[in-house]
């Protein structure tokens, strides 16, 4: 691991003089307000855009704390996900074409230490926009639905972070394995398709990493079995240490796809 | 006036109203210090300011433009 | 002199083409290399492969049994930075991925600043630089670590004549503490800081030596004569012995196995009644042998 401090510290300061330490986990802070928001208030904005019929009563189901949260998730499993892999899917690939690699490489570094170095930026982004996310859902699902167990809680966190672990290491092998734009397509495709697989047939495929977000909310809810959690939780982080060993050796055959 | 006031959600309002400040001034601060911006930076000045939220996220999205 | 870096049957093929073709030379230590010859000649591929960057199709490159990834600083022709890296940032963070202690890191990469004269913009974000600014980060980080063997790339093609001048001075400052092989296609920056010349042409080195012995392999002497008037001129080529070519207020002698002597052509020269202006022997610069070298078949 030939130079991963100073590479760490190369990374660090990319993500955070642009900024992406502030604005991603803000945004994932908007995201978790949104759906407790907007259920709370939904009364409230169909008649404020007036079509309600006179004496119209809405069966609204009854949520609990629960149901938002695993609503938030889901703004979390889209838009969230979109904004964290594009910002970083071209974290290799960019490099690469851009030319800016030609310096780095020609050092004795190691290629290890320079994918690791871009994955433990990823992934301090990642925990802290989603300690963002939640906090901002659970501080609104508690002024106005309920509260949750903390111990629960943090489990369910947890376990999302595991799961954004594995996005994150598809995302990099896949910008180190390709061009931006194919890394991008694929990483997406990967990540976006397996979820609609599993909403599809997910009730026969319990051992996924892409069950793990909701796998999360089910311990909060106390339904959770706990060999299917566990087994999905073991297979994950199995997939995503492959995928990091892949990106490393990917990256070190590209070498020559750098621009000089 | 002051009922009024305390009528408002605050505990619901000012989490929002927090972020979108944040958002907004890192993203002017960012603007000017930055080389280059893709598309015209008075343009950026305007989007920051009257498109809420989504505006400074938008600047970090695609305006800001690295090398 | 001892030998640093040995190159035997260097050749990179891209499907059907040929881009470097079995090139083999060796570069003695402290001594200054240019790699010349027209574009698409290779250059760039050739150097690429030095670094490691690009793995030969064949071939094997050797720096005198040390890992060459580890000794070498490399400039490419356009050097890429990090652009929110001020360039002591940047400048330190090279000399620490080669392997120098972080303290004396950032001593190194200062001093190196100011060597290649940035000192005044040690804190400034990449981002803002200029073109001769970047070149200059460029050789910063490539030497901070005090390389073996310096490999430049085009050093001082982009950049305007002051800049040129500059960068060129500073390259030579450093002849004395590494061995460089630089490509290059401006030939009156080979002709200034060269002990051996490689030519390059179609993939294939055509042509070696130091450029006194390439000098002579492609040298045609002649003498110049410069008279005050065409007409001079033009009577002295046709009534003297020496078979002399005018051209303007030139006459041209072409000299085979010194034939004339200078002696000879002054003797001619005193005896005719003309003006004469100037009088030198002309060897060919390097512009004339790349010519030569580069239409040879």
């Amino acid at each position: 691991m030939n130079g991963f401090s100073v590479l760490l510290q190369k990374e660090f300061r990319e993500a955070w003089r642009s900024w992406k330490f502030l604005w991603i986990p803000l945004v994932f802070a908007l995201l978790g307000m949104t759906d407790p928001l907007t259920n709370y208030y939904m009364m409230d904005i169909l008649s404020a855009v007036g079509n309600v019929p006179e004496g119209f009563e809405m069966l609204m189901p009854e949520l609990g704390p629960a149901d938002l949260l695993q609503a938030s998730i889901g703004q979390f499993q889209t838009i969230g996900l979109l904004v964290l892999m594009a910002s970083f899917v071209g974290t290799i690939s960019k490099e690469r074409a851009n030319g800016m690699a030609t310096l780095m490489y020609v050092r004795p570094i190691s290629f290890r230490a320079y994918f690791m170095s871009k994955f433990v930026v990823m992934s301090t982004v990642g925990f802290i926009s989603i300690v963002a996310g939640y906090s901002a859902s659970v501080y609104y699902i508690a002024v106005l639905y309920g509260t949750f167990e903390g111990a629960t809680l943090i489990a369910s966190i947890g376990t999302y972070f595991v799961w954004l672990l594995f996005v994150f290491a598809v995302t990099l092998m896949m910008s180190a394995t390709f061009t931006s734009v194919v890394a991008t397509a694929g990483a997406f495709v990967i990540i976006f398709v397996g979820q609609i697989m599993v909403a599809f047939v997910g009730v026969f495929w319990t051992v996924t990493p892409w069950k793990l977000p909701t796998y999360g909310v089910q311990l909060i809810r106390g339904t959770m079995e706990m060999s299917d959690y566990w087994w999905s939780l073991a297979v994950t982080l199995v997939i995503t240490i492959v995928c990091m060993n892949i990106g490393v050796l990917t990256m070190k055959k590209n070498v020559a796809m750098t621009k000089i | 006036m002051l009922e009024e006031l305390a009528k408002i959600p605050w505990a619901v309002i000012a989490p929002l109203i927090l972020v979108q400040i944040i958002l907004m001034i890192v993203a002017l601060i960012d603007l000017r210090k930055i080389h280059e911006t893709n598309g015209p930076k008075i343009l950026w000045v305007f989007i920051i300011l009257f498109v809420n939220l989504l505006g400074p996220i938008a600047y970090f999205i695609v305006g800001r433009k690295q090398s | 002199m001892t030998t640093i870096l040995q190159v035997t049957g260097l050749t990179k093929r891209f499907a059907e083409k040929t881009v470097v073709d079995a090139i083999s030379f060796t570069l003695e230590e402290y001594t200054s290399t240019a790699l010349i010859g027209p574009n698409g000649a290779g250059k760039t591929t050739t150097l690429s492969m030095l670094t490691g960057l690009l793995k030969p199709t064949i071939g094997n490159v050797e720096l005198s049994g040390v890992d060459l990834r580890a000794n070498i600083g490399f400039l490419p022709q356009y050097p890429q930075f990090h652009p929110w890296l001020s360039a002591l940032e940047f400048t330190e963070m090279a000399a620490r991925l080669n392997g120098v202690p972080s303290k004396k890191a950032k001593v190194d990469a200062q001093k190196t600043l100011e060597f290649v004269g940035l000192e005044n913009a040690l804190n400034k974000k990449i981002a803002t630089f200029s073109g001769g600014m970047k070149q200059r980060l460029g050789i910063s980080q490539a030497i901070v670590h005090k390389p073996k063997l310096l490999l430049l790339d085009e050093p001082v093609s982009a950049l305007d004549p002051v800049g040129r001048r500059e960068v060129l001075d500073l390259l030579k400052g450093l002849q004395q503490e590494t061995t460089i092989l630089y490509s290059t296609h401006i030939l009156n920056d080979a002709e200034e800081m060269t002990d051996q010349l490689l030519f390059l042409r179609d993939g294939k080195l055509v042509e070696q030596g130091t450029l006194r012995e390439v000098r002579q392999r492609f040298d045609e002497p002649r003498y110049v004569v410069e008279f005050s008037t065409e007409e001079e001129a033009r009577l002295f080529a046709s009534h003297s012995e020496l078979f002399g070519k005018a051209q303007g207020c030139y006459v041209f002698v072409d000299i085979q196995e010194e034939e004339p002597t200078m002696q000879q052509l002054l003797q001619q020269l005193s005896a005719c009644p003309y003006n004469v202006r100037k009088v030198a022997r002309q060897t060919a610069s390097l512009e004339e042998i790349f010519m030569k070298v580069a239409k040879r078949v």
